[in-house]
């Protein structure tokens, strides 16, 4: 197989029947088979989009909405273009951050760059991440990272903060945030062994 | 070296693009760039791979109910869809958009809204059952107020036309037969023009 696998080594990819063939028979309408890709996919969904939007209430619709969309748009999914996990937590981180950024555009500006200031931990990270040998490496890998690394890409990812929010959060430049996002991604994916 | 300055600076959004941490008009200028640059698409591909193992380490079990309520759709809409062009075509539309929220009549209600058809697709999960002289009926909610689109006497997913930039869609409890214009308060309002 020379095509994309995504992240190599992870349960969502290498279990059977692989979730790329699965995302094919949903497209073909198949229902079983869209109800073994919810049960890989819902807690990996529902986790993330937890993680950025907090609200228990609000994560479970936009983890519904995501999950419908999955379904809806099966057929779009590309796999030379990346693995179907990759797929599925792409539409899911896209769909947190929007909601994020639209209640955040709803709200008064000044607030939410109060709360851009508050100090992140480090091991921030571990809050609400499952036990599983998966979120051990990450974590490793997270702290194999520099402070402003590891902070620029969990403000980013996690709390869904734009990279100029990301540089008032921590007060240095947008150029540095920038920089060390990028820096930090290619020391992650090195430590993580991700193939694509 | 200067004519390389502009491409490198694109460049370097290659991180911030994977973690959907650029605004809008900036994503959609590096989305430009993208087709022309094999070494920005090869890196988007490894950052976006790696961001999904970042994802894939916050999983969380989801609630429960939320199987069973995320089935039910999927069934009610592909059978929706199996029996009706109308309806398949909205699901179907490039531009389609499936948005669903919590309502006070408990359960959720999911709408499918493609602007490009002008329609949208709605069905319902769990709703309080109505007594025979009540039905449920949406709404399109205009900056004019509110359009009737359809009567929903059950959870199938029902298609209505008539959709316009801007607008939301409501439901709201209606004497039998309906109302030209809302009577009372919508138990669930969605805003679903992308």
């Amino acid at each position: 197989m020379t095509e994309p696998s995504g992240v190599r080594d992870n349960p969502a990819e290498r279990s059977r029947p692989p979730l790329d063939a699965l995302l094919v028979q949903v497209a073909h309408g198949d229902q079983a088979a869209y109800e073994s890709v919810y049960d890989q996919m819902a807690g990996p969904v529902y986790g993330l989009v937890r993680r950025v939007l907090r609200d228990a209430a609000q994560s479970e619709e936009v983890a519904q909405e995501v999950l419908l969309e999955v379904w809806r748009t099966a057929s779009r999914f590309d796999p030379s273009r990346g693995g179907a996990a990759t797929w599925v937590m792409t539409i899911a981180h896209r769909r947190a951050v929007d909601r994020v950024r639209s209640e955040a555009a709803a709200v008064e500006r000044d607030s939410r760059y109060a709360a851009a200031y508050e100090p992140v931990a480090g091991d921030e990270v571990a809050e609400g991440v499952v036990a599983s040998l998966e979120a051990d490496r990450v974590r490793r890998c997270l702290d194999g990272l520099t402070t402003l690394q590891r902070e620029s890409i969990t403000l980013a990812y996690y709390s869904g903060y734009t990279y100029p929010q990301v540089a008032a959060a921590l007060r240095v430049g947008l150029s540095a945030v920038k920089t060390r996002i990028r820096d930090g991604l290619t020391r992650l994916r090195d430590c993580l062994g991700v193939t694509w | 070296m200067v004519r390389f300055l502009p491409r490198r600076r694109v460049h370097v959004l290659a991180g911030a693009y994977a973690l959907d941490a650029l605004a809008a008009s900036e994503r959609d200028r590096f989305e430009r760039h993208l087709p022309d640059c094999q070494s920005c698409s090869d890196e988007v591909r490894g950052f976006t791979a790696t961001a999904t193992a970042l994802g894939l380490a916050a999983a969380a079990p989801p609630p429960p109910d939320l199987r069973q309520r995320v089935l039910a759709v999927v069934a009610a809409l592909g059978s929706a869809q199996a029996g009706d062009a109308e309806i398949a075509a909205v699901l179907s539309a490039p531009d389609a958009r499936t948005t669903s929220a919590g309502t006070s009549a408990g359960g959720t209600a999911t709408v499918v809204a493609s602007l490009a058809e002008g329609k949208v697709v709605f069905t319902s999960f769990g709703l309080r059952a109505l007594s025979p002289a009540e039905v449920y009926e949406l709404w399109f909610i205009g900056t004019g107020g509110a359009r009737p689109a359809a009567l929903l006497p059950s959870a199938d997913p029902v298609l209505a036309a008539g959709l316009e930039a801007g607008d939301a869609i409501g439901v709201t409890v209606e004497p039998a037969g309906g109302s030209a214009a809302p009577t009372t308060t919508p138990i669930v309002v969605m805003a679903v023009a992308a």
